[in-house]
């Protein structure tokens, strides 16, 4: 078990207050979602992107089950999403961002699941795009 | 501004009670009782003096005579003599030894160390509440069992095993009966005159004592002979060797003194302490179950899971509650409770549980706020959860 000394202050304030927990209102435009991780294994991350027309994050939501690591690091990389490119958050390192933090290594596991579910969502971008060439909302969007 | 942390793990350890302290005190300094109890002068006689006046201190609160009672550094080395001393003083006469997984680690990694010496042991599985029941020890007996080892309430779930119908059992087939009784003296009333236990295992820090001292009762008729850890000195019978800590066994013998006359007061209100915080809880969280048997359990003791979120999270969301957790989630394979899984509960439910446990010097109002702490760090991780 870690104590909350095993924590930065970083850590520690985004698991006490998450940013941008939660999912989009159903029917928001551009949203493409993806998780990865089970219950069974101690970590479970939806991870929520919205992307514009131009390729661009515009907003990240999330919801995660998992220890205060996986919650912050969440956090954490919903806030440096945002604003980026499409095809830099797919390859975004989570577990970079994990090791500047100074989490333990056994944290590691928790980063890869982040990584896994953003980019299972970003892996919809392109399925997304031809299913929804029809729908001029989408598309405007896009 | 420090938080203040509410304490709910006197399980774990107790704060030394004030009146002990004092006691202690006494044996430090110069014009106390500091001298070596086994030196022949004054001063060393009036050392002796305060040991065995402790010794009958810790006899009385469980019915023995204080012949019987062997000072140790704790619970930890009661369970290693006992188990270790039966096993290797009676190997002729078998070397078969029955406990259950629920144990204590004291008294599981003893019996390991004796399978690796060539010992067979038999690991009971509790039943779904958490219990050893005595038909599961009669099943397990075999000709050459020579020790059955069962504690006497659970350190994790509180659970009360029927020592006594377990005595019985053990009596009749001629096996020696060890309890670990960490959890449970001062908690309940014990009286060995009653009942059959050759050997049971005692704990200072558990019972507002000071930490690094503990007994082993040894019944003296009919009499159970034990191979030594040490070997050197004599002291305590032979049996457990070293310069006795005089302050340390005044302070356990006051804080067991004080526990036999507290204890009819106690215990009820500790109950109903207890029973609030679950009250509470429940009311608060539904979907919060507890581990172990609803009502046979001892007064101090409240295990719960909740359901849906993970205990890591939940445990470091109260951080301003001291208490225990079932798992530890140091690697991507999380390391549930033993004890939890083996009353079969799921990964999940195991990591998510916490254990509570109140003592002499828990208020109704601490009691209160961790409910109301507990109550919104659930919410909140459940709400951050995704579904399923």
């Amino acid at each position: 078990m870690f104590s909350d000394t095993d924590y930065s202050t970083t850590v520690w304030s985004h698991f006490r207050a998450p940013k941008n927990a939660g999912e989009f209102h159903a029917g928001t435009p551009g949203v493409l979602s993806g998780t990865a991780g089970t219950r069974k294994h101690g970590r479970v991350v939806a991870f929520h992107l919205q992307v514009m027309a131009d390729g661009r994050v515009a907003d990240c939501r999330y919801r995660v089950y998992g220890c205060p690591a996986t919650i912050a690091l969440c956090s954490l990389t919903s806030e440096i999403l945002k604003g980026g490119p499409l095809a830099a958050a797919a390859a975004y390192s989570v577990v970079a961002l994990a090791e500047q933090l100074g989490l333990p290594a056994e944290k590691r596991a928790a980063a890869i699941t982040i990584e896994d579910a953003i980019r299972n969502a970003a892996g919809r971008y392109n399925s997304h795009l031809r299913s929804t060439q029809a729908s001029t909302e989408f598309t405007r969007e896009l | 501004m420090k938080q203040k942390i509410i304490y709910l793990d006197y399980a774990a350890t107790t704060p030394v009670d004030p009146r002990v302290a004092e006691k202690m005190c006494q044996c430090l300094t110069c014009e106390g009782m500091f001298a070596n109890p086994a030196s022949a002068h004054a001063p060393g006689r009036a050392a002796r003096g305060a040991v065995e006046r402790a010794r009958s201190q810790v006899a009385a609160l469980v019915g023995a005579e204080a012949g019987e009672i062997i000072f140790t550094s704790g619970a930890t080395e009661s369970d290693n003599l006992a188990i270790k001393g039966v096993a290797h003083f009676y190997q002729q006469k078998g070397r078969h030894l029955i406990t259950s997984r629920i144990e204590h680690k004291a008294v599981l990694d003893t019996c390991k160390q004796l399978e690796r010496d060539g010992f067979q042991v038999t690991w009971l599985k509790p039943d779904v509440d958490g219990l050893i029941q005595p038909s599961m020890v009669e099943q397990a007996l075999r000709p050459d069992t020579v020790l059955v080892s069962i504690m006497h309430v659970n350190n994790e779930i509180g659970t009360i095993n029927d020592i006594a119908a377990i005595g019985r059992i053990t009596r009749a087939k001629g096996v020696y009966l060890h309890v670990d009784a960490a959890q449970s003296a001062g908690k309940l009333p014990i009286d060995l005159k009653d009942l059959h236990v050759d050997l049971m295992s005692f704990s200072g820090h558990k019972l507002y004592g000071p930490k690094g001292i503990g007994a082993l009762y040894v019944r003296s008729q009919p009499r159970v002979q034990l191979d030594p850890l040490m070997h050197v000195g004599g002291h305590e019978h032979g049996l457990r060797s070293g310069t006795l800590a005089t302050h340390q066994i005044v302070g356990m013998g006051e804080a067991f003194e004080l526990a036999r006359q507290e204890l009819a007061n106690e215990a009820p209100q500790l109950s109903a302490l207890r029973d609030e915080l679950w009250r509470a809880l429940h009311a608060a969280i539904p979907e919060a179950v507890v581990n172990g048997h609803p009502t046979q359990r001892v007064c101090g003791i409240l295990n719960v899971a909740f359901p849906g979120i993970e205990g890591e999270s939940l445990l470091f969301a109260c951080g301003a509650l001291a208490v225990s957790s079932g798992s530890a989630c140091t690697s991507a394979d999380r390391e549930p409770s033993f004890v939890l899984r083996a009353l079969g509960r799921d990964d999940q439910l195991a990591g998510s549980s916490i254990r509570f446990s109140i003592g002499r010097f828990t208020t109704a109002a601490e009691v209160e706020a961790a409910v109301r702490i507990v109550g919104e760090e659930y919410h909140r991780l459940l709400d951050l959860a995704p579904a399923g």
